[in-house]
């Protein structure tokens, strides 16, 4: 804080903050309100506006869809966390490995299909998964397990899986930047005393890189619950929420119910219904770290 | 002897994998790279040949058809401009709640703190609705307002943690050579942030290209729509032609593709930054 003769007056302050204040609010607060009201009317984007109460909200929590869609957010997640959370982990404990070489070129290759549009990704893995042109069975034929191909995307029991492999595939790479991060944080005389401990090789990973990674893994783990809460791009692309509503996500739920149905009154019932579990499941999700916290 | 030799095939095993998962990660973009070069029956033939001769009539049919470099333009512009914006106001916002107490301080640092917990998507149809009223749908600048506001939190904690490490002694000799406050503010601390200018930049650059739900919902005309909603009218023309659609995804990546080239760094830096910090 600097001191008092070089602050400003109240009005100078404000001033500066006016425009930022500004936009912010007329983007992230006042549409909370809006949604907040709209969930109240039937309304389709005509002039005609129905006053219904909080019918769509007890429509909502009674609609099996909604749930289905939330059930595989839930999905995404649980395949998340040990698709990329989990093998960030393996992958970081290699990386510290002194027999690896070519640290630096791994790293930058794992990170790069972070920085490319989840629509490209999204494209890119209905092509690998094309039944034809990708590259996927054409892997599986010439290695000997054609048995083993399927419909990816258009059987309803595997498509949460072939929808979910993309999305770990692009974003590992973040969870093992975190990772290495926090692992440069770790101070050098822990590993020399651990190694005339005798603790070296997947011995120091388990019991010294790991634990002293936990306040790292708490964020990394609330990061991909509230990523994969927000999921949307890739599963647009590849499935649509199909078939049926086999894939179908709570944001592409809300689309599909306001722009192709146009129930935006629903919609914004939805939208408030999104955003009251996403922030339960990250506050009980930060909670529940925060009780391991208090006994360390 | 026979421990040395273990430990080397250890070794080995562990660079192979390693590689392996490298190659994994890496190859998708690879073959959608060169298969963008193979004609529509080359690529039939064999998928996972190299083409033979490069032709890059692909790419002409994807800004022929496809109108791809319209969309490229309208990207440049709402990325571009959304990141001056970014820039300036999460760096003025920022220096004023690092460095000065005032009246509403802390409630403002909260409302910006809240901004990055809230997930953007349960604001996407309330903001639809706000824009229809308000006659915002269909503009040239109407991506601009999300993509500043969504932009300003990341900008706002980079800045504001950068600027309370920098010492105050050099405001206040400014201060006593009679510097005003918009020279303080943009002569003097604007500079020193340099380092942290570039990762905000790069990342909101970033953030802003490859933004899709907003683009989707709040633009219907043709001429103002960005490259990640013209890449889907592609698929839906043209689904059969899978090279041409990977020449116009290629388009899609290459900005970004050069930026990590150019900068990998600093957006691996930038972006466990921004992380760690939400």
């Amino acid at each position: 804080m600097a001191s008092k003769t070089l602050r400003p007056k109240g009005r100078v302050i404000a001033a500066y903050l006016a425009p930022g204040l500004l936009v912010y609010c007329f983007i992230v607060i006042v549409p909370l309100i809006i949604s907040l009201i709209y969930s109240l009317y039937d309304y389709s984007g005509g002039a005609n506006m129905k006053f219904i109460g909080l019918k769509n909200y007890s429509y909502l929590i009674k609609d099996m869809d909604f749930w289905n869609s939330f059930k595989n957010n839930l999905v995404i997640i649980f395949l998340s966390m040990i698709g990329q959370v989990g093998v960030a982990l393996v992958i970081t404990a290699a990386m510290i490995s002194k027999s690896l070489k070519f640290k630096a070129m791994h790293r930058n290759i794992i990170f790069l299909p972070v920085v490319v549009s989840a629509i490209v990704v999204g494209f890119l893995w209905t092509i690998i998964y094309n039944k034809d042109f990708g590259f996927l069975n054409y892997l599986l034929k010439s290695v000997g397990l054609g048995s083993l191909i399927v419909p990816w995307l258009d059987n309803p029991k595997y498509v949460m899986i072939s929808v979910s492999i993309p999305i770990i595939w692009q974003y590992i790479g973040f969870y093992l930047v975190i990772f290495l991060a926090a692992v440069q944080g770790i101070s050098k005389d822990i590993y020399e005393s651990a190694d005339i401990d005798g603790a070296i090789g997947i011995k120091r990973s388990i019991y010294i890189t790991i634990p002293l990674l936990s306040d790292t893994l708490k964020i990394a783990v609330m990061l991909c619950i509230a990523g994969n809460m927000k999921i949307f791009d890739h599963i647009f692309v590849m499935t649509g929420g199909g078939p049926g509503t086999s894939s179908m996500v709570m944001s592409q739920y809300a689309y599909i119910n306001s722009f192709v149905m146009f129930k935006l009154g629903y919609g914004s019932a939805i939208s408030i219904g999104i955003l009251v579990l996403s922030l339960a499941l990250i506050l009980t999700s930060r909670k529940l770290w925060g009780g391991n916290k208090d006994e360390e | 002897m026979k421990n040395n030799i273990l430990k080397k095939i250890l070794q080995l095993i562990l660079n192979i994998l390693m590689l392996a998962f490298s190659i994994t990660c890496i190859f998708p973009l690879v073959w959608m790279l060169y298969s963008s070069l193979k004609t529509k029956q080359e690529f039939a033939l064999n998928i996972i040949s190299l083409p033979k001769v490069l032709h890059f009539d692909n790419y002409l049919a994807a800004i022929k058809v496809g109108k791809m470099h319209l969309f490229f333009g309208n990207s440049i512009f709402n990325s571009v401009v959304s990141v001056v914006f970014i820039i300036v106001i999460g760096f003025v916002v920022a220096y004023f709640l690092s460095r000065y107490k005032f009246k509403g301080r802390n409630l403002i640092y909260v409302l910006f703190l809240f901004g990055m917990l809230v997930p953007i998507h349960s604001l996407l149809i309330p903001i639809f609705i706000q824009f229809k009223v308000v006659g915002l749908l269909d503009q040239r600048y109407t991506l601009l307002l999300p993509y500043v506001a969504f932009g300003l939190p990341m900008a706002i904690f980079l800045f504001e943690s950068f600027i309370k490490s920098t010492p105050v002694e050099i405001e206040e000799a400014a201060y006593l050579d009679g510097g005003s406050t918009g020279t303080i503010i943009f002569r003097i601390i604007f500079p020193i942030c340099r380092p942290v200018l570039s990762t905000t930049l790069i990342l909101s650059f970033l953030n802003s290209w490859n933004e899709f739900p907003f683009a989707l919902i709040l633009l219907r005309k043709q001429s103002l729509k960005t490259i990640p909603i013209g890449l889907s009218n592609f698929n839906g023309q043209y689904t059969v032609n899978y090279p041409q659609l990977m020449a116009a995804m290629v388009i899609a990546v290459l900005p970004v593709i050069v930026l990590y080239l150019l900068f990998s760094k600093r957006i691996i830096e930038g972006m466990t930054a921004g992380s760690v910090k939400g």
